[in-house]
Order: C-alpha cells, then sequence, then structure tokens
C-alpha cells in the first residue's frame, strides 16, 4: 500500500449506503472469476489492491499515468490502466489479469504461448500489460488486421524488444480465438 | 480524510452533493483525477459516476446530438450514428491516448479538465455546443462552450458542480464538411501540441466556401476560434490559392497567440503541415504546400 492511499480513512459506511447496503462491511470483488471481499481506502487503486491487497503482481505499475499501459487489465473485458481507476469503482465489475488466463491445466492460453513461441519477450515487464491489451482486442474482434493491433497496442510501451514480434504474436493467436461480448 | 461514495442514478446525486458541505470531486474514467490525487490534491469527498446509465448515452434528433458527460470515449468513437452526423467529433474521440484511456476517459471529463490539449475541445467549441450543468442547489444551467472553458485548467464549475449534458445543434449550412487534425510528438496516446478543427459549409458544385469555423486547440490557454482566417476564407472558390491563404493565415494566427513563447517556431511551421491535411481531407484532393516562411530572428 503506498503513501497515498495509507493517509486516507477507509470508506464511510455511511457514504456508501445510497448504494451499498449498510450490512456489507466490505465491497465485493470478481477477480478471475474469484470474488473477494475489500474494505478499499478511498483513493486506492484498482492496481494497488490487485497487486498490494490480492498478491496478483502481474500487472505491473510502470510510470502510473497512463502512458505506459504495464497495469493493463480487462475491466469486463475491456482494457483499461489498472492505475488511473480506484478500487472501488470495480465493485460489482468483471477483472481480468494476466493470472487470469492461464488454463484450469496450468497451461498458458494462445496469446500467452504466442508470446513465448514469436519470442515477443525480453526483459518481460511490459509483458502482462501487452498480452491484456492483446487479449482485450482478440475478445472484441478475433480476426484484426496489422492496422487494429497496432492501435490496440499503441497505450503499451515496449523499451526492449520492439514491436514486432509482439504484433506477431497477437496475428498468430487470433487465428484461435474467438469473440467474446462486451458485459 | 477522503471519503468516497458512489451514485447509481442522478436523484442520488444531488442528494449526496447537497447533503455534504466539503469539497467535492467527481470521477468516472479518473484519467485526470488520479494523477492529481498523486500530485497530492485532497478533495472531501469523491463521487464515482462510472456507473451511472443516466450519465451514459448518445442520443441522435432531427436538431441535434446529445451526449451524456459520463460516456466514455470509445463508445464516442465507434457510435456509427455519431460518425455518421458528426464525423468532427468521431475523428477527435478516436485520437484520443490509447484504447485503455478511451475505455475510461469521458467527454464531460474532458471538458471539466480543460487542458489546453484536450483533443475534443476544439471540435466541441467547432460544433458551437451547449453543456449543461447540474448545480449543487439542484438547479440546471446551459452555456456555450467559452463559458464553461474559462482558462488553463479552469471552467464555471463551483464545488459540487457537474456537468451531465453536451448538446451539439446539426445545422450548419447545406453542406456540411469537417476535418480534424492532430500533432503530437508520437502519434498513439500523445496529448496534442497542436489541433485543428474546421467545420464548412461547402457548395460542391459551385466549389465555394459558404461559412467556416475554425478552431485551434494547443495554442492558448483555451481553444481559439480563428475569426480572421475565417473572413479571409468565406464565400472563396476552393484551390491552391485559397489553401496558400489558410495557411499563411494559420501561421499569422499562431503569431498573434504565441507571440514570443519558445514554442512558437516550431508551431508556426508545424501548422502549416495540419492545416495541408485537413484541407486535403476536407475537400478530397492533394493540394501543394507553399514555401516554409522564414525562420523567426
Amino acid at each position: 500500500m503506498n503513501d497515498m492511499a495509507q493517509q486516507d480513512a477507509c470508506i464511510s459506511a455511511k457514504m456508501l449506503n445510497l448504494s451499498v447496503p449498510a450490512t456489507r462491511a466490505s465491497l465485493k470483488f470478481q477477480v478471475n472469476g474469484v470474488e473477494y471481499q475489500h474494505n478499499p481506502q478511498a483513493t486506492e487503486t484498482l492496481a494497488q489492491f490487485l497487486r498490494d491487497t490480492l498478491g496478483l503482481t502481474g500487472a505491473k505499475l510502470g510510470c502510473g499515468e497512463g502512458e505506459c499501459g504495464a497495469c493493463t487489465v480487462l475491466l469486463d473485458n475491456q482494457p483499461v490502466n489498472s492505475c488511473l481507476m480506484l478500487a472501488y469503482q470495480a465493485e460489482g465489475r468483471q477483472i481480468t489479469t494476466i493470472e487470469g488466463l492461464i488454463k484450469a491445466d496450468g497451461t498458458l492460453s494462445p496469446l500467452q504461448q504466442a508470446f513465448v513461441d514469436h519470442g515477443a519477450i525480453q526483459c518481460g515487464y511490459c509483458t502482462p500489460g501487452m498480452v491484456m491489451a492483446g487479449e482485450g482486442l482478440l475478445r472484441k474482434n478475433p480476426d484484426p488486421s496489422d492496422a487494429d493491433i497496432r492501435q490496440a497496442l499503441a497505450g503499451n510501451i515496449c523499451r526492449c524488444t520492439g514491436f514486432l514480434n509482439i504484433i506477431k504474436a497477437v496475428k498468430s493467436a487470433a487465428s484461435t480465438a474467438t469473440a467474446v461480448a462486451p458485459e | 480524510m477522503v471519503q468516497a461514495a458512489k451514485a447509481s442514478n442522478l436523484q442520488e446525486l444531488s442528494v449526496l452533493v447537497k447533503g455534504f458541505s466539503g469539497k467535492v470531486s467527481f470521477i468516472a474514467g479518473g484519467t485526470d483525477l488520479i494523477i492529481a490525487l498523486q500530485q497530492g490534491a485532497r478533495p472531501d469527498l469523491i463521487i464515482d459516476i462510472s456507473s451511472m446509465d443516466d450519465l451514459n448515452f448518445i442520443e441522435i434528433d432531427a436538431e441535434e446530438v446529445c451526449i451524456a458527460a459520463a460516456t466514455p470515449l470509445s463508445k464516442l468513437a465507434q457510435h456509427r450514428g455519431l460518425a455518421a452526423k458528426l464525423p468532427l467529433l468521431t475523428q477527435a474521440a478516436m485520437q484520443v491516448g490509447s484504447v485503455q484511456i478511451r475505455n475510461r476517459a469521458t467527454i464531460g471529463g474532458n471538458i471539466a479538465s480543460a487542458v489546453p490539449g484536450g483533443d475534443l475541445l476544439p471540435a466541441l467549441k467547432c460544433l458551437g455546443c451547449r453543456i449543461e450543468i447540474l448545480r449543487r442547489d439542484n438547479t440546471v444551467t446551459s452555456h456555450d462552450f467559452d463559458e464553461v472553458v474559462t482558462g488553463l485548467g479552469k471552467t464555471c464549475l463551483g464545488n459540487g458542480d457537474m456537468i451531465t449534458t453536451i448538446r451539439i445543434p446539426l445545422r450548419f449550412g447545406r453542406n456540411r464538411i469537417s476535418a480534424f487534425g492532430k500533432i503530437g510528438r508520437r502519434r498513439e496516446l500523445t496529448i496534442a501540441r497542436l489541433n485543428l478543427a474546421v467545420l464548412a459549409d461547402y457548395e460542391t458544385d459551385a466549389n465555394r466556401i459558404n461559412d467556416i469555423r475554425i478552431v485551434a486547440g494547443a495554442i492558448g490557454p483555451v481553444p481559439l476560434r480563428l475569426r480572421l482566417v475565417e473572413k479571409r476564407l468565406r464565400g472563396r472558390n476552393v484551390n491552391q490559392a485559397f489553401v496558400d491563404d489558410f495557411l499563411h493565415s494559420l501561421i499569422a494566427a499562431v503569431d498573434a497567440a504565441i507571440s514570443g513563447r519558445a514554442s512558437q517556431a516550431y508551431k508556426r511551421i508545424a501548422i502549416m503541415g495540419l492545416g495541408l491535411d485537413l484541407m486535403q481531407n476536407l475537400f478530397e484532393k492533394e493540394f501543394s504546400c507553399p514555401e516554409k516562411p522564414k525562420a523567426l530572428t
């Protein structure tokens, strides 16, 4: 938990009475299909909640201002920067992180495997964000053009591999993807 | 101590705001507010308005387009009706940030933040939008763009006031055409260094501009309507001389707006390229770029 959230009081139940039944001490979050209860502090970001409280450290904190995309997760199947969203805004929404892509038998998702196969990873810091941005694209558009892929990844910065292998990885995974309607 | 609350409709929101005496911040996309929080901003209460259905819609009738303030830019960029009626706004929305930013950032937030590079701002001003504000005392007021965005990060919004609706009239001459362009340091995800919105009434058969509105962003604290440029172009036939005159008067407008600023030398040249692109998009014709102006001494 960083300093910003520590200085702030917890959300007062009274303030939340309008939208949350008073009997509920904490809010419910759906992360990777699992329900968690948590009472976030007012200024706690979704990235902080995922990383510090749930220990889901796949989403990285890079710039903290929506430039680098390393913190990308899916909110109801749409890519968002988890550093630019307050945790309590995610109440009742479906959050998917990189940890949620892995299959039940422990094998990688087609897109994750494509990143490995195409050498689309070097230092790995941007990778979870890149994969989630690519996953968001493929759930909406299973047959994207190169231009679609470039546009979908424009909010993610990689400073070591260059982008070509990443684009190739998304392209190859596209052939196996099927669309998911946004919720 | 910062408190947080969530409103699920406008009625709840007004009860919440009215009953609270401290400083209120609204959060929709959060793409500006969270950065302000990181920099030390401390409202007393943050109200989440991102899941309010009555603040997230686009309605189009014969007279106007009505957009609710917390409608995300991705919805604007993907809305087919909007693209058909107001391509200027669609183009501006598509050029904001990244997919991640557009999925969260909202039209009302873009106005309320009043940043000079805000991509929707020149487009909204050019389109002559009216902005409705729900005041803390529960009254609704309606304003022109210039009354709302008054300076760098400054608006007419008081504590607890919230933009609810943006209304954009559809009438502008018989044959309206428009274009939006932007220059930043890289193509995607960049704060505009310069942006330009043009709306024109163009008589195709006579190849004549009956009316034109031009608004430039990021050459001042608020989007600037280039009335002198408009005046030079109104009633003219569209040809290379027209384009030359347009581009030269853009340079004069930049010189007048940011005279002596470090960015003037770059922006007065850059706006020619941006203006040329816009003219080519607007009339779907190739034009050549006149000779670059001499460097400032």
